[in-house]
């Protein structure tokens, strides 16, 4: 007589919810801050296109303890954007090789954040200068 | 004699029975086994099955993480019974069962028919970008040539990164990220001209798009093959394939 009878187990609904899926749950989550802070620009360039009252509403909302207190949130979440952003881009490209070596992944992770902070950097001392020169 | 003496400390181990003709589902089994600091998972279960239950079902042969046979859950987690120690576990009880994402046919032992056809289903092997006799030669690769590809050829099919899947868990035929692996090891391969057979293989929900680059598969394959890097890769590979279709010499509109 057979015993073959597979039992089947399904996979918990709440699997993104544990570990060792958490990690990847709140990188997927952060892009909706990104999203968020995307909608937040857009707000204020809907405003700006609305004339000068418009405009210095949404200046007043940025300058508000609430809008404040989001944008300390959103700029957590979008470090660990960056962060996690980089550490899935060498899954996602050919192997480099370099010299007939394989180049680490977590060198071009590192190097990567790196240079997003540097273009932040200069980003924000060109704003900085700007606003300085008008 | 000596072998015995030295096992002087107990692990609890609480094994996942499943026996198809007298179970309706799985139940947890608890073992008493006494251990000393060299005894794997395997080892452990090979006690149990000596010495106290003989119908406890099991896969393995090389007892040295190169067959790919014993993959099994413990504590949870995607492992080789056999790469993983005792001692790294005690004193907290042991808890192990079969491989997860897989229909189980009889204790730790599931059913690997379907990984099988897709792995048939990916050409695995070199097919030649133009026939040559032996007359000719072999076929040259260089060292950086190798390189590109090398590491995908060390998967031992242990289905361990498929237990990691949560994506193959919702969809069971979801090529899976060790499929994936060998088909890079080929796609990859300097002297293969079968790439665009395997992205026709790749193409669609079944194929890559399923992977939404959990990572977990990597993170827990014995042989750091990374068949998340194989599978990401390739959706590049299959995106040009979708939108370039129609540039290809030879094909239809």
């Amino acid at each position: 007589m057979s015993e073959h009878r597979p039992f089947h187990r399904a996979q918990p609904r709440d699997w993104w919810a544990h570990k060792p899926y958490l990690g990847y749950t709140l990188r997927e989550l952060t892009g909706l801050g990104v999203a968020l802070y995307g909608g937040i620009l857009l707000a204020g360039l809907v405003c700006l296109s609305r004339g000068a009252e418009a405009f210095d509403s949404y200046r007043r909302f940025l300058a508000s303890p609430l809008s404040l207190l989001i944008h300390l949130l959103l700029l957590a979440v979008m470090l660990w954007h960056v962060v996690t952003w980089f550490q899935t881009m060498p899954k996602t490209m050919p192997k480099l090789i370099l010299g007939g070596r394989h180049v680490p992944q977590q060198r071009l992770t590192v190097l990567g954040v790196l240079l997003a902070f540097v273009c932040s950097a200069v980003l924000i001392a060109a704003v900085v200068a700007v606003g300085g020169l008008s | 004699m000596s072998d015995v003496m030295a096992r002087t400390k107990t692990i609890e181990l609480l094994v996942l029975r499943y026996r198809p003709l007298s179970d309706s589902e799985p139940v947890f089994a608890t073992y008493q086994v006494p251990y000393s600091d060299d005894m794997s998972v395997l080892q452990a279960l090979q006690s149990i099955k000596d010495t106290q239950d003989g119908t406890l079902s099991f896969r393995w042969s090389c007892r040295m993480a190169i067959c790919g046979s014993c993959g099994m859950m413990i504590n949870g987690d995607p492992s080789l019974a056999c790469n993983t120690f005792i001692r790294d576990l005690a004193p907290h009880p042991v808890t192990i069962e079969p491989l997860r994402n897989f229909p189980i046919e009889r204790d730790l032992v599931v059913t690997v028919g379907d990984f099988v056809k897709k792995i048939e289903s990916i050409y695995p092997y070199i097919i030649p970008k133009a026939p040559k006799s032996i007359e000719d030669g072999e076929y040259l690769q260089t060292p950086a040539q190798m390189a590109a590809y090398e590491s995908f050829s060390d998967c031992i099919n242990c289905m361990l990164c498929y237990a990691a899947c949560p994506q193959f868990g919702a969809n069971p035929d979801f090529i899976g990220p060790g499929a994936m692996a060998l088909l890079q090891r080929y796609n990859g391969d300097s002297r293969d001209g079968g790439q665009q057979a395997r992205l026709d293989r790749i193409a669609g929900e079944d194929g890559v798009w399923s992977c939404t680059a959990v990572g977990v598969c990597s993170e827990v394959c014995p042989k750091q093959v990374d068949p998340a890097n194989a599978i990401n890769q390739n959706k590049t590979k299959s995106a040009f394939d979708f939108f370039l279709r129609f540039l290809r010499p030879g094909a239809r509109p």
